[in-house]
């Protein structure tokens, strides 16, 4: 009897084993962020120490500007219906981050306005900004691409210019470990979603 | 009405006819820019274009393209005009071509509705309102 209970043990431990290693075959191997800890500020003008504010939690990072009147808007949209899902089944270790790498355009008050006029619940989720240089080394870590370019003339001689960039929602775990990477404006958000399951508490 | 059949088909013929269908843009907060969409259902036998569109919402209004590069970045690229094949809808959604509000005059809420003035080369003018929607 008692060899029964150490088979049935062994093998139990073997399935779970089994089961957890072909979850996280899910996901790519863990990737350091390489991540320097910088003082950011959030859209209420709070300072943000990025990345450790986050660490504990799972974080969703993506990277905008808010002049940008088309694939921006679908990042954070998306970013948004993440929110919203995940809040409905009741997963609540993660959060969201929009990182601007258009920090001279965008201050924390044009952060807010951005977020407000989408009505972005707050509670987990915020948009950042900084000193320039500093942005770009976390883009730099990160492999985003953001280049100043497209120019338009206004009516009133103000020149308007757009960047051509990356387009990236990055998962990074509670370690501060990069766990995967999508498209931001065209993300699967369900794949997001199982990712983040997959990645549990 | 032979004789109306017959005017009714020669008028079709020389005035194409494209519809402008579900136009909706994005809220965004005074002096930002937005993007309008919309679908340009062109329900006759001939080509047209569109090649300009106007509205007292922005400062500047282009149409634009948002372009895939070889590297993985994406980007917009103003186009002069679009062509509309005939029996054919020409899609302005997020993500490709769409109408460029550059410098909004006014904050852009939600089910507001603003006027637009879309130019046809062949059509000529036609005044369109749109929706300001959540996506």
């Amino acid at each position: 009897m008692n060899s029964r209970i150490f088979f049935f043990c062994i093998s139990l431990s073997i399935f779970i084993l089994l089961l957890s290693n072909g979850c996280s075959k899910n996901l790519p191997e863990d990737r350091p962020s390489g991540l320097k800890s910088i003082q950011l500020l959030n859209q209420d003008s709070s300072i943000v120490n990025f990345p450790d504010e986050f660490k504990g939690n799972i974080l969703l990072l993506s990277f905008i500007y808010t002049n940008c009147p088309d694939i921006c808007p679908m990042t954070t949209h998306n970013m948004q219906m993440i929110q919203e899902q995940l809040k409905k089944e009741d997963i609540n270790n993660v959060r969201f981050a929009e990182l601007s790498f258009d920090p001279l355009r965008d201050t924390p008050y044009i952060l807010k306005e951005f977020g407000d006029i989408r009505n972005i619940d707050y509670k987990n989720f915020m948009f950042l900004t900084g000193n320039e240089q500093e942005i770009r080394k976390i883009l730099n870590t990160m492999n985003i691409l953001a280049i100043p370019g497209d120019t338009a003339k206004t009516e009133n001689g103000g020149i308007v210019y757009f960047y051509t960039h990356t387009d990236r929602i990055t998962l990074i775990d509670k370690d501060g470990n990069i766990r995967n990477e999508y498209s931001g404006s065209k993300a699967n958000i369900q794949q997001i979603i199982n990712d983040i399951k997959t990645l549990g508490d | 009405m032979l004789l109306f059949l017959y005017l009714f088909t020669l008028l079709n013929s020389f005035s194409p006819e494209v519809k402008i269908e579900y136009a909706w843009l994005r809220p965004a907060a005074k002096g930002m820019n937005s993007a309008l969409y919309f679908n340009l259902n062109n329900v006759s036998s001939k080509a047209d274009a569109l090649y300009k569109v106007t509205s007292k919402i922005a400062e500047l209004v282009q149409l634009h393209a948002t372009v895939k590069n070889d590297d993985g970045t994406m980007g917009m690229k103003e186009i002069k005009q679009i062509a509309i094949p005939a029996n054919a809808v020409v899609k302005f959604e997020p993500g490709g071509y769409h109408v460029m509000l550059i410098k909004l005059k006014k904050r852009l809420r939600v089910n507001s509705k603003i006027e637009f003035t879309f130019y046809f080369k062949a059509g000529g003018k036609v005044k369109v309102t749109a929706v300001v929607k959540k996506e």
